[in-house]
């Protein structure tokens, strides 16, 4: 973290480019911070179907409304409020679904990359009772609450079972696992094969394009914000975790963690106290690389009217508006110049940080 | 080299039918079928003079065609508080009416007959009969707890004479309803067999067979979509990658010459510029661009102008086709570029370092000769796998770039078929894919052991 910080310190005083895409990036996230404060005088669903197709910059005189600054669209929406609305809520799905996907990311990568193959030994027996527990877990603790949530039913009923999903699923494994012990196959220890794992379900879901996989998906699911964040985390974490397995296999051969693991140290403790900190650069590059990806991923949806509802403000709506009437070239130009710099200005910081961090190895 | 291909298939198959199967077991799952939307939308319109009844039965009838009326998997293991026959009620708002039924009172059995004699009832009614118990009927349907669900039936019993309420039985199905009424039965779970009856078991076995099953929409091949879909992405796709390619390596060996410095400090800036361009902006901009009557008309905007294609020679017909697919292609050439040019340009600088590319400038080879036979073919065997890899980005460029266009591909098919919740397609175009990706898999294999003799000495 300290170094992360030095590096930055260190980029901002020596390049220009560096600068310029970090200010413009605090700019905008102070004025999508501050929005509900600015005066603005329209609101971004507001129709104003008296001045609909305005020209950015056009004075009118004629009625006595405020000025539309940068133009409207076909339903007389303010482009201005709009664009500044639009950069709120890119960042607010952008942000917690590429936080939550790296954090997934990262820990499933660092457990394959440490783990490999052959190290984590797991009781044959355990693992079968296991597997055999996730069947009144997945009913008691998955379905029946699904459908009590459909249902409408009181909170006791959830808690209820809840209460029943933990008890038969420890008892399932209590019961089962000196069983299994007893046969000779179940009863030896085996490692289990983390990484082999991953790395098969990665290959699963990336053998279908992500963007169709977003539609396809889309297509199921009801058009909410939370199910669409669902979505993207489901279809984002699989860059990180190949990204924390190949720092980890990488760390775990450097001296210092050779000499951690030959003093004894818990797994654990290895994990989090040495490995941790020099993980954290490369996947924090991939965070801004992955968000600004996600910005066009949102924008790529919403242009396309997938998987959001019509009334969510972002950029991709307002270019889309563009297809029933080509000459507002506004409608285009301007959220799509403001798209274009954000992702513009992401990817230049990233560059730069991954740039000086490979530099120093 | 045989068993290398050999093995790749064997791992890739249950890659796709783990796939296939959990979109087509998702897409099952949620509510909200095809056509169902159809049903509660059209009231007696101008032109449809069905009453509901028959379009209850005609979406009956085609429920059965399509298979969707039969259990979802080989068995199915559900709460014991809902009916085992809950798949088989039509339409969807009956079905949750049924289940809330048999889930508040916790038993299925009466609650399914009480459902039952409530809709022979219902049918049995005349139309001023219906005036006078439509209250209490649409209490019924939304009532919250016993006590409503009594007052509306004997809300029922004082409106008719006893004569009309005899032989449907429905007071007494209430009754017997709330007198059995019982809290917990929910949490036991019950277990049902559907056997070779179920809708995964026709789809998977037709899969198998090479059958994708009918589109929803119109009732055709789901083959016979996809195959007329399937050529213009392909074009697409194929022409596009070329130029992309080949415009890349001729970027990438400009810049990788001595004298390239010029070419590096325009090129690698304004590439990283166009690759912060979302695809569906760049091609909205080219198309409000040049193929705009407010600044320049250099292209057709929409479609692929079919309308006079018949009576032409081949060679009109290509300009034609050229015409409409130019500015499609510039877009995804365009977007590709960026990322192309820089994974060539790495390898091509990477190589540049070598012992024998120093041996071959040494030698006095010309620098048009050392790029080209002595540094690109080892530069290309990276650059393989990438652009295998790099296939299904281009697949979800013509996503995007075929809805904007408006050309019939498959692209377009997708997005009409998600829009319309037509799974049978959406399920064609996911299967499709997948095997494009495992075959561009095997293609960049074969074409690594072409470009590199150690590989297939050692494969061999």
């Amino acid at each position: 973290m300290k170094n992360l910080w030095h590096i930055a310190r260190a980029l901002w005083q020596t390049t220009p480019a560096f600068r310029l895409a970090l200010l413009y990036l605090v700019l905008l996230a102070a004025v999508a911070l501050a929005l509900p404060w600015l005066p603005l005088a329209y609101g971004p669903n507001e129709l104003d179907l008296e001045q609909i197709y305005q020209a950015p910059f056009g004075w009118n005189t004629e009625t006595d409304k405020s000025q539309h600054w940068l133009g409207t669209d076909g339903l007389g929406r303010d482009v201005l409020s709009n664009v500044l609305y639009g950069a709120r809520t890119a960042f607010a799905i952008s942000l917690p679904v590429m936080t939550l996907a790296s954090l997934i990311g990262l820990t499933l990568g660092a457990m394959a990359g440490l783990y490999g193959n052959r190290r984590l030994y797991l009781s044959r027996a355990l693992v079968a009772a296991l597997l055999f527990a996730l069947l009144p877990f997945a009913y008691y603790g998955l379905y029946l609450p699904t459908l009590l949530f459909s249902q409408g039913a009181d909170y006791a009923d959830f808690f209820l079972t809840g209460i029943a999903a933990v008890i038969f699923s420890l008892l399932v494994v209590v019961t089962l696992t000196p069983l299994f012990k007893r046969l000779t196959f179940l009863h030896k220890k085996t490692p289990f094969p983390t990484d082999e794992l991953l790395l098969r379900l990665i290959e699963v879901q990336t053998s279908i394009p992500r963007l169709v996989l977003i539609l396809v998906l889309a297509a199921i699911v009801p058009p909410t914000l939370l199910a669409l964040s669902i979505l993207l985390v489901l279809t984002f974490w699989t860059g990180t975790a190949r990204l924390a397995r190949a720092e980890m296999l990488r760390i775990r051969e450097l001296p210092f963690f050779e000499a951690a693991t030959s003093l004894g140290y818990t797994q654990r403790r290895l994990l989090f106290r040495h490995a941790l900190p020099h993980l954290l650069g490369p996947v924090l590059v991939a965070f801004s690389f992955g968000l600004a990806g996600l910005l066009m991923l949102e924008s790529t949806l919403s242009f396309l009217n997938i998987g959001v509802s019509t009334d969510l403000v972002s950029w991709g709506r307002m270019i889309a508006g563009i297809r029933t009437n080509t000459a507002a070239w506004w409608l285009v130009a301007i959220p799509g110049a403001i798209l274009s710099l954000t992702v513009l200005a992401l990817q230049t910081v990233s560059y730069y940080v991954l740039r000086s961090l490979q530099y120093k190895k | 080299m045989a068993n290398f291909v050999f093995r790749r298939l064997l791992l890739a198959i249950p890659t796709i039918w783990f796939i296939a199967s959990a979109i087509f077991i998702l897409s099952k799952l949620m509510p909200g079928a095809f056509g169902s939307a159809y049903l509660a939308q059209q009231e007696a319109g101008y032109y449809s003079r069905s009453d509901a009844a028959s379009r209850d039965h005609s979406y009956r009838q085609f429920l059965k065609i399509t298979g969707q009326d039969l259990p979802l998997f080989y068995f199915s293991v559900t709460s014991a508080a809902l009916p085992d026959t809950l798949h088989r009620v039509f339409p969807e708002r009956d079905r949750a009416f049924l289940k809330k039924l048999s889930w508040q009172y916790g038993d299925p059995e009466a609650a399914t007959l009480f459902f039952r004699s409530l809709k022979t009832f219902e049918a049995s009614l005349s139309e001023s009969e219906r005036q006078k118990v439509q209250e209490h009927l649409i209490r019924i349907y939304s009532h919250k707890d016993a006590a409503e669900l009594q007052q509306a039936t004997t809300g029922i019993a004082t409106q008719l004479s006893a004569t009309r309420l005899s032989h449907s039985q429905m007071l007494e199905n209430s009754e017997r309803l709330l007198s059995q009424s019982q809290g917990y039965t929910y949490l036991l779970p019950s277990l049902q067999w559907h056997g070779t009856q179920s809708q995964y078991h026709r789809w998977l076995s037709g899969l198998l067979q090479g059958s994708l099953g009918t589109s929803l929409r119109d009732g055709r091949p789901v083959a016979t979509v996809l195959g007329e879909a399937i050529g213009n992405t392909w074009w697409l796709l194929l022409v596009s990658m070329l130029f992309a390619t080949l415009l890349a390596m001729e970027l990438a060996i400009l810049m990788v010459r001595r004298s390239g410095r010029i070419w590096r400090s325009t090129f690698l800036p304004s590439l990283f510029l166009l690759d912060s361009v979302p695809l569906f902006v760049l091609a909205m901009l080219l198309l409000v661009l040049l193929a705009n009557p407010a600044f320049l008309q250099l292209f057709p905007v929409y479609g692929m102008g079919y309308y006079n294609s018949f009576d032409q020679s081949w060679v009109a017909q290509l300009s034609q086709w050229l015409q409409f697919m130019a500015l499609p292609m510039l877009c995804l050439v365009l977007a590709n570029l960026p990322y192309l040019t820089n994974q060539f340009y790495q390898a091509l600088a990477a190589v540049a370092g070598q012992d024998y590319i120093r041996t071959a400038r040494a030698k006095g080879l010309s620098e048009h000769r050392v790029i080209r036979r002595h540094m690109l073919r080892n530069a290309l065997l990276p650059v393989i796998t990438l652009l295998s890899d790099f296939l299904p980005a281009l697949v979800a460029g013509a996503v995007i770039i075929e809805t904007i266009f408006a050309i019939p591909g498959v692209g377009r098919l997708l997005i009409d078929a998600v829009l319309a919740r037509d799974y049978p397609v959406i399920m064609g175009i996911v299967v499709k894919v997948a095997i494009f990706r495992l075959l561009s898999h095997l293609l960049s294999d074969l074409l690594y052991a072409l470009a590199d003799p150690r590989i297939r000495s050692h494969a061999a």
